[in-house]
């Protein structure tokens, strides 16, 4: 962490605690407060190829969002929010991070009720600040998705989501390749598919696809040589740990069993595979099961 | 004496709970596994029609507490102004699609919103277009002689004029039509009849409330 900045920690605590003051007055408004845990393990958090270099780690993830629909006649609605999240894992302290951010969206619906048929776009801007501070980055994320619930039972949409990552610049490892490994920008979409299967609960299926930047950290590899677009270290993992930017594709799914024990809350069991393929035949494959919990006020 | 006041302010109880000559009617509602319920309408239609007439429908509400309407059930005489007050900090947007009534309600809070008349006999099913989880039923009875059951599956019609009823159960779950319910009995006034009825019920299945951070639904 470099020094006379603050640590991720307590980015967070002061956040936390500035959300927590303000829930008071937001509980007698019309925002409307939610809270999330998220408990996984990633088996393969460095996105590397060969096993010597895969790095498995659990994380806890919590978030406070607190958000105000705007509703805007019969057919249209904006949303303002903002989330505050903090992740913290068990080996790899480095990635253990912060992040503020606000997100506005105009969301349509043709017609009344909840089976009619819908679509949202959405900006979303943000800042994340890591223990090791060299990953810390502006998150932009622009967002287009339209779906309908079919019935009680079956809930369809779809998304389309831009990502930039812009992280602070850094100087070249290796002259004449940029040393801006961090910054990432993507283009991803995601199919999902909800089935309730009684009052309370209900199972999730997405299908998930990506293109653009990954960062995949590995001791250095001359396969690998060949293909990144920046290259630069990543204590994080190790002093000899390197991180390459590629260009990759991802595809994957992600299911879920998701059960409300109260109308408030909903605790979900999530399953996530996915399988990139990157320039250079660089490929790797990652396992994500988690716990989930959120809350809605 | 003390004794004799309250013998006499029971018999004045007795007097006032039953009027005389009125029939009185217990129902009792089971799932099929025996589980008392709640929310099912009991309906008892006089044969003789000149018994179902009743001066001036009531007004009633239905409430929208928490973001649900409360109660989740509401059964309404024919005619019946329905008042929708919101005690939300949030705004409302009320709406049914049900051919029994076809209403909007535009987005409102507090008490503003002008009652609804409900002039046709039929299930009403309420939604909320901002939030799409809530759902509520009004049931528009033809006949004033009706209950809904609380928690442990009773309900109770009483002042009824004696006579011959079809008396029929209706539940938002209930599997089978409301017409399969139906039983003929004469009531009179020498006491409550009782009623039993047990119902299959499907399982209930409602827009999900909190959906998770990467769902497509609310907002």
């Amino acid at each position: 962490m470099e020094r006379g900045q603050p640590s991720a920690a307590t980015l967070g605590a002061i956040a936390a605690l500035v959300v927590l003051c303000a829930m008071p007055y937001a509980a007698r408004s019309e925002w409307t407060l939610g809270a999330a845990a998220v408990l996984r393990h990633d088996n393969n958090v460095g996105n590397a190829e060969s096993p010597p270099d895969i790095v498995g780690d659990s994380a806890i993830d919590a978030r406070l969002s607190v958000f105000q629909l705007f509703p805007l006649g019969e057919s249209y609605s904006v949303t303002v929010g903002g989330d505050l999240n903090g992740e913290a894992f068990r080996r790899l302290t480095g990635l253990n991070n912060a992040s503020l951010d606000g997100t506005i969206s105009l969301k349509k619906k043709w017609g009344l009720g909840a089976f009619a048929p819908w679509a949202r776009a959405g900006v979303s801007v943000g800042r994340s600040s890591y223990d090791d501070s060299y990953r810390n980055a502006w998150n932009y994320r622009a967002t287009l998705a339209s779906g309908r619930r079919v019935d009680e039972r079956w809930n369809f949409w779809a998304e389309y989501a831009f990502d930039r990552r812009a992280a602070s610049p850094r100087m070249e490892e290796v002259p004449g390749l940029s040393g801006d490994a961090f910054s990432q920008d993507s283009h991803n979409v995601a199919v999902n598919l909800e089935y309730s299967l009684n009052e309370n609960t209900f199972l999730a299926l997405s299908l998930l696809g990506r293109r653009g930047d990954v960062v995949s950290t590995t001791g250095e590899s001359e396969k690998i040589n060949y293909a990144p677009r920046a290259l630069a270290q990543d204590p994080a993992f190790g002093p000899e740990a390197y991180a390459y930017k590629l260009i990759g594709t991802t595809y994957g799914f992600r299911l879920g069993v998701n059960y409300a024990p109260t109308p408030h809350s909903l605790l979900g069991l999530g399953f996530e595979r996915l399988n990139t393929h990157a320039d250079g035949g660089n490929s790797y494959t990652k396992s994500v099961p988690e716990i989930t919990w959120d809350y809605r006020f | 004496m003390n004794r004799l006041l309250a013998a006499a302010a029971g018999l004045m109880f007795l007097w006032g709970a039953q009027p005389s000559g009125a029939a009185e009617l217990r129902a009792l509602v089971k799932d099929h596994r025996g589980k008392l319920i709640a929310n099912a309408v009991i309906l008892a239609a006089p044969l003789d029609a000149k018994s179902a007439q009743r001066a001036k429908p009531p007004a009633d509400a239905v409430d929208q507490v928490d973001k649900q309407f409360v109660p989740y059930v509401k059964p309404v005489f024919v005619g019946s102004k329905v008042l929708f007050p919101n005690s939300d900090h949030v705004r409302h947007q009320v709406y049914s699609f049900s051919p029994a009534k076809r209403f909007e309600l535009p987005l409102y809070a507090g008490t503003n919103a002008p009652p609804v008349v409900f002039d046709k006999p039929g299930v009403v099913v309420l939604g909320c277009n901002i939030h799409d989880w809530m759902v509520g039923y009004i049931y528009v009875s033809e006949t004033p002689y009706f209950a809904k059951t609380e928690s442990a599956g009773t309900a109770a019609i009483d002042a009824m004029p004696p006579g011959e009823y079809t008396v029929r159960v209706w539940h938002p779950s209930m599997e089978q039509g409301e017409e399969t319910t139906a039983r003929r009995v004469i009531l009179n006034a020498d006491g409550p009849s009782t009623l039993e009825w047990e119902l299959s019920l499907k399982p209930a299945l409602r827009v999900p409330r909190v959906t998770g951070s990467a769902s497509g639904g609310y907002p």
